[in-house]
């Protein structure tokens, strides 16, 4: 009876503060970091995921909130060259890992590439979220970031655990 | 902003309640990085069964690390000594007695303290050796202290309160740490720490500390020698192999010579004789978790521990070791949240026979099983939730324990919150009252003879004296209604707890004079035998039997307001009232604190002064009748320059106003010699790389 309560029992709450806490970061990430080529000048800042149970919460987490001055828009999307180009930060979640696995693209430049599942930094992404103690961190590679044209501030940096490969 | 602020600042009540946070809008949450680094992601977590969720429901503090580094703390106790409500009261230059809603004291505690859930508590004597407890306070990740009995799913023991010590992961210790102390009372105090990662699948921390203290100015009866020399070492290991699985291993040991003034029984005068001693002791412990998250609503945990302490000194050896497993499991079913817990405990206590305190013996290995259910159910759905719990418990020395609990917790609004609790708690005798004698202070034959014989030698003689623990000591049951009250607005919050606890069974000291061991005595005095009857006088005692017949009456409240105007500045301002009342039965008296009351002012600021300086006060004033100490106001200042992004500079004023003042000198209580508690200053010098 019990197993079966635990894996049937879906609160929606629960998945919530994961992801609220996940779009908080990716807002962190997104305000401690630079762009060097943004060619056209932006005119928002553009959170991108093929989920569209994350895109919700992280909606509501980031209404009017503001990168560089710019207003943030969190739009779902789906794994394909023309949609992924209008982002600046892109999250994979473990539910959509396997349609950016299948997907064929173009190499990514400018979008910072974000996932929460094992080898997603070998798989193309350049951070991945991860748990200890139940609490969310992140591995990056800075590396990655730069030959996407992106530098992350050090204070950030030293948040996370730093992979390069 | 400032809303947000205070938020922060709230957090510290918020923190530890994921529960609370999910019922947060999302759109409130506080994006700040740290804050965002600190939040649980479930709702359900394991290490969190007294903190969390269901446990709003009572009086909880929490010192965060920024209080705690900011403060210029050098030890534990001195960081307890900004939690409003707990009476921290400072021996000499490396004793303390420390509890909640009740009357500290050296031994004898009824507060729960754990470092990550490992438990401190010696059944020998209820102590928790403060003076021997290393915990690094820069890698602190907070302090959660639960006043009154609130936390009493942690275990039993914790009538008065649990005091959790929570370091942080090892992820976020990466890096070089190296701070060195000097000052009036600190000859010097270096911490050294490296971290790192191992791989990417962990990461590790370890540490060394090494202390020399000085004595204090100024003792009662003897010249201090309070010094203190102390080295530790230990080491902190996170595993992460995936999101589901994660765990720790960590240990410590500590190498302590403590220099201490006793007063105890150890000649023919059968008094207690004041004398100089230094103590060795060895504390280690080690710990190992492991935790799993079964879903996104359950998650489960396995600990185990085991800690060793010696001690050494000329009258008392003793060692101790104890073993602990605890396995808990968290989940949430629809409005049902759900935990539930077995533990057991093995304690090894071998205690070398002194000349003041003998043992019953048969007690060297003391078993301890129980388990923990609790469960929380929303009534009305973000609003009204009915907790119901229980703890049930199995000692050797009681059998049988049952710590029942009932709370409510209503939100009528989001920034109210309103809590009431009923629950039953159970104070195990220690070894000392139950098991072992102690020698004490003489009692003169006048005071206990129906006549004097009007010979000086005799009247005045002082017959030898035991307190004998024995097995009809019983637990000390407490109940207690609580009712609490929580609201923030705008730069404002406000944390108001009251409550009322009766205890039974309360141990008292029975008094039994054994008066017909005198009339052999009068019969030789009245044939003129004088010297015969000072021989036989020799060989009579007076025996204080501890009884567990008297009961206890404790109210008080504490409340606490806290105000954050601006981004650099906040304030906190406590007040707590404690009375404590006996009710005794004919010709015994209290064995632990008297009738008394106890009241505290706090007030506490952190200031941010331009872009690298910080300063942060705190002041105390202790009125209170229960430690035979005049009253007392002490202020401690310090003042930070962080004059390098690397490096910064700090020093601290402690005990400031109070000069040479006496914190406690209940007497009564054996083996324990206070001394004069000064002013001093300390200098630190802060690495961070």
């Amino acid at each position: 009876m019990l197993p079966f309560l635990l894996t049937t029992s879906q609160s929606v709450s629960a998945i919530e503060t994961e992801y609220a806490l996940k779009a908080g970061f990716l807002f962190n990430f997104a305000r401690y970091s630079e762009w060097t080529v943004t060619t056209p000048a932006l005119d928002k800042f553009v959170l991108c995921s093929p989920d569209n149970s994350f895109i919700e919460v992280a909606s509501t987490v980031l209404s009017n909130r503001k990168v560089n001055h710019l207003p943030i828009v969190t739009r779902t999307v789906s794994i394909t060259d023309t949609d992924i180009s209008q982002c600046q930060v892109l999250f994979i979640t473990s539910d959509t890992i396997n349609q950016w696995l299948n997907a064929s693209l173009v190499p990514l430049n400018n979008i910072m590439i974000v996932g929460e599942t094992e080898d997603f930094i070998a798989q193309g992404g350049q951070i991945r979220f991860f748990l200890s103690g139940g609490k969310v961190r992140f591995e990056v590679s800075p590396k990655k970031l730069t030959s996407a044209n992106i530098t992350m501030s050090s204070k950030v940096l030293r948040l996370g655990r730093v992979v390069e490969q | 902003m400032t809303l947000k602020i205070v938020k922060r600042l709230l957090l510290g009540t918020l923190l530890v309640s994921p529960y609370v946070i999910a019922e947060e809008p999302l759109s409130d949450l506080d994006l700040d990085l740290d804050s965002l680094m600190a939040m649980d992601v479930q709702v359900t977590s394991a290490m969190k069964r007294a903190q969390s969720a269901f446990d709003t429901a009572s009086s909880i503090y929490v010192l965060t690390k920024e209080q705690i580094t900011r403060s210029g703390a050098t030890s534990i106790p001195e960081a307890l000594k900004m939690v409003p409500g707990l009476a921290v009261r400072q021996l000499d230059n490396n004793q303390w007695a420390i509890t909640s809603r009740g009357v500290a004291s050296r031994f004898s505690a009824k507060l729960l303290v754990m470092i990550d859930g490992q438990s401190f508590y010696t059944p020998k004597f209820a102590a928790v050796y403060w003076e021997t407890l290393n915990v690094p306070l820069y890698d602190i990740e907070r302090i959660e202290v639960i006043r009154g009995q609130g936390g009493l799913l942690w275990g039993s023991n914790a009538s008065n309160g649990v005091i959790n010590i929570i370091t942080k992961n090892s992820i976020d210790t990466r890096g070089v740490y190296a701070d060195v102390s000097s000052g009036s009372q600190i000859n010097h105090d270096a911490n050294l720490r490296y971290g790192g990662d191992m791989g990417n699948q962990g990461s590790f921390r370890v540490y060394g500390h090494v202390r020399d203290g000085d004595e204090s100015d100024k003792g009662i009866l003897l010249e201090p020698d309070d010094y203190t020399e102390q080295q530790s070492a230990g080491a902190r290991f996170d595993f992460t192999p995936n999101d589901e699985w994660s765990g720790l291993i960590q240990g410590d040991i500590t190498q302590s010579t403590l220099g201490q003034n006793f007063r105890g029984v150890i000649d023919e005068t059968n008094r207690n004789v004041p004398f100089t001693d230094s103590l060795d002791r060895t504390d280690s412990r080690i710990m190992a978790r492991v935790e799993n998250r079964i879903s996104s609503n359950a998650n489960q945990m396995l600990q185990t521990s085991w800690l060793k302490q010696t001690g050494s000194q000329t009258y008392l050896q003793e060692h101790f070791e104890s073993f602990d497993i605890d396995y808990q499991m968290n989940f949430l079913y629809q409005d049902l949240k759900l935990d539930w817990g077995l533990n057991y405990r093995y304690n090894d206590i071998s205690f070398a026979e002194s000349t003041f305190v003998r043992s019953d013996g048969g007690y060297n290995t003391l078993h301890q099983y129980g388990a923990l259910v609790q469960g929380q159910y929303s009534l009305i759905a973000d609003e009204l939730d009915i907790i119901v719990g229980t703890k049930v418990e199995h000692n050797d020395l009681t059998g049988w324990e049952n710590q029942p609990l009932a709370r409510l917790v209503w939100k009528p609004q989001n920034n109210h919150v309103l809590w009431t609790s009923v629950s039953k708690s159970v104070r195990v005798p220690s070894l000392i009252e139950f098991n072992d004698d102690f020698t004490i202070d003489g009692q003169r034959v006048e005071e206990v003879s129906p006549i004097t014989t009007g010979i000086d030698m005799i009247d005045t003689y002082y017959i030898r004296t035991y307190l004998n623990g024995n097995n009809n000591v019983k637990s000390e049951e407490s109940t207690s209604y609580e009712f609490g009250y929580r609201l923030s607005q705008g730069d404002w919050a406000v944390d108001l707890s009251v409550y009322h606890t009766k205890v039974s069974d309360v141990l008292a000291v029975e008094v039994d004079a054994n008066t017909e061991q005198f009339l052999p005595i009068f019969a030789l005095l009245q044939q003129g035998e004088i010297e015969l009857a000072m021989q036989t006088l020799a060989s009579t005692s007076i025996n204080f039997d501890l009884v567990s017949n008297a009961e206890l009456t404790t109210n008080g409240g504490d409340i606490i307001l806290t105000w954050q105007p601006t981004d650099t500045f906040n304030a906190e301002l406590g007040y707590s009232y404690n009375t404590f009342d006996y009710d005794l039965a004919e010709n015994t008296f209290e064995a632990i604190g008297y009738d008394s009351t106890s009241r505290q002012l706090f007030a506490k600021t952190d200031i941010q002064l331009f872009e690298d300086h910080r300063l942060f006060a705190s002041l105390r004033v202790e009125n209170s009748d229960a430690y035979d100490t005049d009253n007392y106001t002490v202020l401690d200042l310090t003042w930070q320059w962080a004059f390098h992004p690397n490096w910064s500079a700090a020093v601290m004023g402690k005990n400031l106003f109070a000069s040479s003042h006496i914190e406690y000198n209940n007497t009564r209580e054996t083996f324990t010699l206070p001394n004069y508690i000064d002013e001093s200053v300390t200098f630190t010098l802060t690495a961070k790389f």
